[in-house]
């Protein structure tokens, strides 16, 4: 019942803000940008008459058709690992910036809560901005009339692309713990993309397996050439990041001293 | 009123590396009182605040409310706590009512409660007014229903007319002192104006620098502070030597051209008369004053009035 009212008010506490729309739109832009590259691989004279890189997009390797789009998508959503963060860092750091979490931490309502709470609006969030984009290209793939489409192909895709968006948001408490601890968004946002980097570099090295955020867009190539990369080790360091950034937003929430 | 406090700390200190932000406070807060806690910016006001409801942990003392003690993270004992900490921040998102209602929602209120607090506080007009786009003496209104929506029996308000125009003030004075004469409501209020408590607190606090300097009652401050005698006279300089020399006064300032402040009780006035006079100065006034509390307070943290 407890956790059902925090629940509640943070649902609430996200009317009318401008962030959640912001959010839709910045990654609903990435199937219609996967539908334009697909046009343009599979009508390249078209493309070249409006001036269209049609070689630019041939040379990104994907084929015009269903699985070739689903791959794009699959990439795509490793938008997620700044999104995710960027909703995390508003959730958890908007109590600081906006001058809110004194009032929060003195309700007679024990401090997990509120983590437990924010944690599920994240990952509530972060599953529908999923679902839109899953959505959005089934029709812009229905609209371009691709070929190869089969339901096996369809549900496989959706299974991978249900697995990175799960993996991306076990990289969330992290980001949750530095919002806490920076008490504000730009730490966490300036955290993840630093992480991002990190994991770009440790990816080429071949340390990539090892690194949390070198692991996501491994796993979001699964059937690709990189598929053997990704150990039961990289699973562990997974759940373990996961796990360490649950505990580590609990305890800073609970014990820090807040003198914002 | 009972004896039993409400709040109590005893030996409460925050130190922040070498700073030593508070140091040491005893202090309590009992049914039906007022205290206000006075002092300047930097005293160690906010920090008190802040560890009166498990915002910070102490470096070492403790604080209890209704007898339990009170430890971060573990606060089911502010159900009957309403408080406003600094500044007045809302959910900027969301309506008056709508910030309200979360508080509700979280602290138990009946759902009444969200009503009732807006017409207490006079904010219909803009209970559907978005927070963020309200104005600073509306915003510490609704920080305001916020602190008293639960119907506390302890409130801890830290600079509680801030943003209020005199109107505003007024009211919420009056609104504090019918909480605590009709509810029995324990009222802890910071201020760093001392005319904001003077006349609503039954007992004021001086903090300074982090420590407890003063503890009194507002008659009790009033008979602390110095009184003097106001001298208007056609030469001051000859005036000052004169009464020096014949009454043997030690403090004497220079209060304006023809104006000096004799420092002695009222009853010297007569004799400081005959000496001017008979001396052939012209005595234009000479009236009994009190030192102004502020200037009293500004003593007892260190600074000139």
């Amino acid at each position: 019942m407890i956790l059902w009212n925090v629940l509640v008010a943070e649902v609430v506490k996200l009317r009318r803000s401008k962030i959640t729309w912001l959010s839709w739109l910045a990654f609903s832009i990435m199937p219609l940008a996967g539908g334009l590259f697909m046009w343009i691989v599979k009508e390249p004279e078209r493309a070249a008459k409006l001036g269209l890189l049609g070689q630019k997009a041939r040379f990104a390797g994907f084929a015009a058709d269903w699985s070739g789009y689903f791959a794009f998508l699959l990439q795509a959503e490793l938008a997620g690992l700044v999104l995710a963060s960027v909703i995390a860092a508003f959730v958890f750091g908007r109590e600081y910036s906006e001058g809110t979490a004194k009032n929060m931490l003195t309700l007679p309502v024990s401090r997990h809560w509120f983590t437990a709470a924010k944690l599920i609006v994240v990952l509530g969030w972060w599953g529908l901005l999923t679902a839109a984009i899953v959505a959005e290209g089934f029709v812009v793939g229905w609209a371009l009339g691709l070929p190869g489409f089969s339901v096996s192909l369809a549900v496989g895709s959706l299974g991978h692309i249900l697995l990175e968006s799960l993996v991306i948001y076990l990289l969330v408490p992290i980001v949750a713990w530095v919002a806490v601890l920076g008490r504000g968004y730009l730490a966490p946002i300036g955290f993840a993309i630093f992480m991002l980097l990190l994991g770009n570099i440790l990816g080429a090295t071949g340390w990539g397996k090892w690194f949390p955020w070198s692991i996501v867009p491994l796993i979001a190539e699964i059937s690709g050439p990189r598929m053997e990369t990704v150990t039961a080790g990289s699973i562990l360091v997974l759940a373990f990041t996961f796990v360490a950034g649950v505990a580590a937003t609990a305890l800073q929430m609970r014990h820090a001293d807040n003198t914002q | 009123m009972s004896t039993d406090p409400i709040v109590s700390t005893s030996g409460l200190a925050k130190h922040f590396g070498d700073v030593r932000a508070v140091d040491g406070i005893d202090l309590s807060v009992r049914r039906g009182e007022i205290y206000g806690f006075l002092g300047r910016n930097g005293a160690g006001k906010t920090t008190t605040i802040r560890m009166l409801l498990g915002l910070i942990r102490p470096t070492s003392g403790d604080v209890r409310i209704f007898g339990t003690r009170l430890k971060p993270g573990e606060q089911d004992v502010l159900r009957r706590v309403g408080c406003l900490v600094e500044t007045a921040t809302s959910y900027p998102n969301l309506t008056a009512r709508e910030n309200l209602d979360i508080h509700r929602r979280l602290t138990g209120a009946p759902p009444k409660a969200v009503g009732e607090t807006i017409a207490l506080m006079g904010l219909e007009q803009y209970s559907d007014r978005r927070a963020g786009h309200l104005s600073l003496g509306n915003k510490q209104r609704l920080a305001l229903a916020r602190a008293l929506l639960n119907r506390p029996e302890l409130l801890v308000l830290d600079e509680p007319a801030n943003g209020l125009d005199p109107a505003g003030i007024v009211e919420v004075r009056g609104l504090l002192r019918q909480l605590a004469r009709e509810r029995g409501v324990a009222i802890f209020m910071s201020s760093h104006i001392l005319a904001e408590v003077a006349h609503l607190a039954d007992r004021i606090g001086i903090v300074h620098a982090g420590r407890l300097v003063e503890e009194l009652s507002f008659d009790e401050l009033r008979a602390k502070a110095h009184s003097y005698l106001e001298v208007a006279v056609s030469d001051p300089a000859k005036a000052a030597s004169l009464l020096t020399a014949q009454l043997a006064i030690s403090r004497i300032e220079r209060a304006g051209e023809h104006e000096l402040r004799v420092f002695v009780g009222p009853d010297r006035a007569a004799e400081i008369a005959s000496v001017l006079v008979t001396a052939g100065l012209e005595l234009t006034r000479l009236s009994s004053e009190e030192e102004d509390l502020e200037a009293y307070f500004m003593r007892m943290t260190g600074g000139t009035a």
